[in-house]
């Protein structure tokens, strides 16, 4: 049994650096809105930093998979033409990770 | 719709909507947060402090990434900065969304500390008139379903066998999704295609810390980058 004192020590240190990381922007907000490359920032980042965490977790489930990463391919293909064509999320996030878990736990070996 | 529906309406299906867009989000935070708690519980630690973690801390890389350091014991101090690398990327989520949070208030520090990948990008995609109530209850659904899973992840799981493998994919089909939404919503390419670029130039050097070095490249080129206006404006000006 790991020492709860101790996990809760963990704990408290990470919440309190995740708070502080999303704050600091929101604490220097009238320095960094009058700054035009904080707005370009603003501008660029969101769709580029999406795209990121897509190819992280992507890259995440491809290590594991002995296949990967075509099943991680296909399966990301398909989420982006379902809700390109679609714009339902459940759909698309329900099917896609269907086919996934489907091609995960159906190839031999 | 009618100019003088009433408001009592217009909130109906304000809230229609705001089921639909944190849906989505249920969908991977509750499964993803069974497993978190599954994991947590086997690690050897009570299943309280994996509900307090997710209520407290509420950044999902993060909180996995804690597991196996709080089962090797590694020193507080460590895990902490292992948390300022992984979560450093939050600071820019709030530079898009300055303006749109509220002044001021519980309302404000609320949205600031739930401010995770998936909410970021659900506000990102919120009309502009979408009120401060509407932004702050999205964020607390979204908390809600992370300690949710959470919970009934470090209850049951113990007892449970582990899911399918493969089943953590919903996060990046989440993302694949909001990456989509947010391609809708962009008038240039530049940030996609530098994201690509970055994350293959990243990966094959840093492995698990691509993201934050990937996230560091597109910065870089954020700041170097001209918006197209600009180029079809100004013929050399400077």
């Amino acid at each position: 049994m790991t020492d709860a004192r101790y996990i809760v020590g963990v704990i408290a240190a990470m919440a309190l650096i995740t708070l502080a990381l999303r704050a600091l922007p929101f604490i220097a907000a009238q320095w960094l809105q009058k700054n035009t490359i904080v707005e370009r920032l603003g501008e660029f980042l969101p769709l580029a930093i999406m795209t990121l965490l897509l190819l992280h977790s992507a890259a995440g489930s491809a290590q594991q998979d002995r296949l990967g990463p075509w099943p991680e391919l296909l399966a990301v293909v398909m989420v982006i033409v379902l809700q390109w064509r679609s714009r339902n999320a459940l759909l698309s996030i329900v099917l896609g990770t269907t086919a996934y878990v489907v091609m995960r736990n159906l190839t031999p070996g | 719709m009618k100019r003088h529906a009433p408001a009592a309406f217009e909130s109906t299906a304000s809230s229609f909507s705001l089921l639909a867009l944190t849906a989505p989000v249920a969908m991977g935070y509750i499964p993803l947060g069974m497993v978190f708690g599954f994991l947590f519980v086997q690690a050897g630690a009570h299943w309280s402090l994996a509900v307090l973690s997710s209520l407290l801390v509420y950044a999902g890389a993060a909180q996995y990434m804690m597991i196996p350091m709080i089962a090797a014991g590694l020193p507080v101090g460590t895990i902490a900065l292992a948390t300022l690398i992984v979560n450093s990327r939050h600071i820019f989520y709030g530079l898009s969304l300055l303006n749109r949070f509220p002044k001021n208030g519980w309302l404000r520090w609320y949205l600031v500390f739930a401010l995770t990948d998936e909410t970021y990008s659900v506000l990102t995609t919120l009309p502009k008139s979408t009120s401060d109530k509407q932004m702050a209850l999205l964020a607390l659904l979204n908390h809600s379903w992370w300690v949710l899973g959470s919970t009934c992840g470090a209850i049951i799981g113990a007892q449970a066998q582990l899911a399918l493998a493969g089943l953590d994919f919903v996060l990046a089909a989440l993302f694949a999704v909001l990456t989509v939404e947010q391609w809708r919503t962009r008038k240039s390419a530049a940030p996609l295609w530098v994201a690509l670029a970055a994350y293959a130039l990243a990966y094959p050097l840093a492995g698990k810390h691509a993201l934050v070095i990937s996230i560091v490249l597109s910065i870089a080129a954020a700041m170097l980058w001209q918006p197209k206006r600009a180029i079809a404006g100004g013929v050399d000006h400077d």
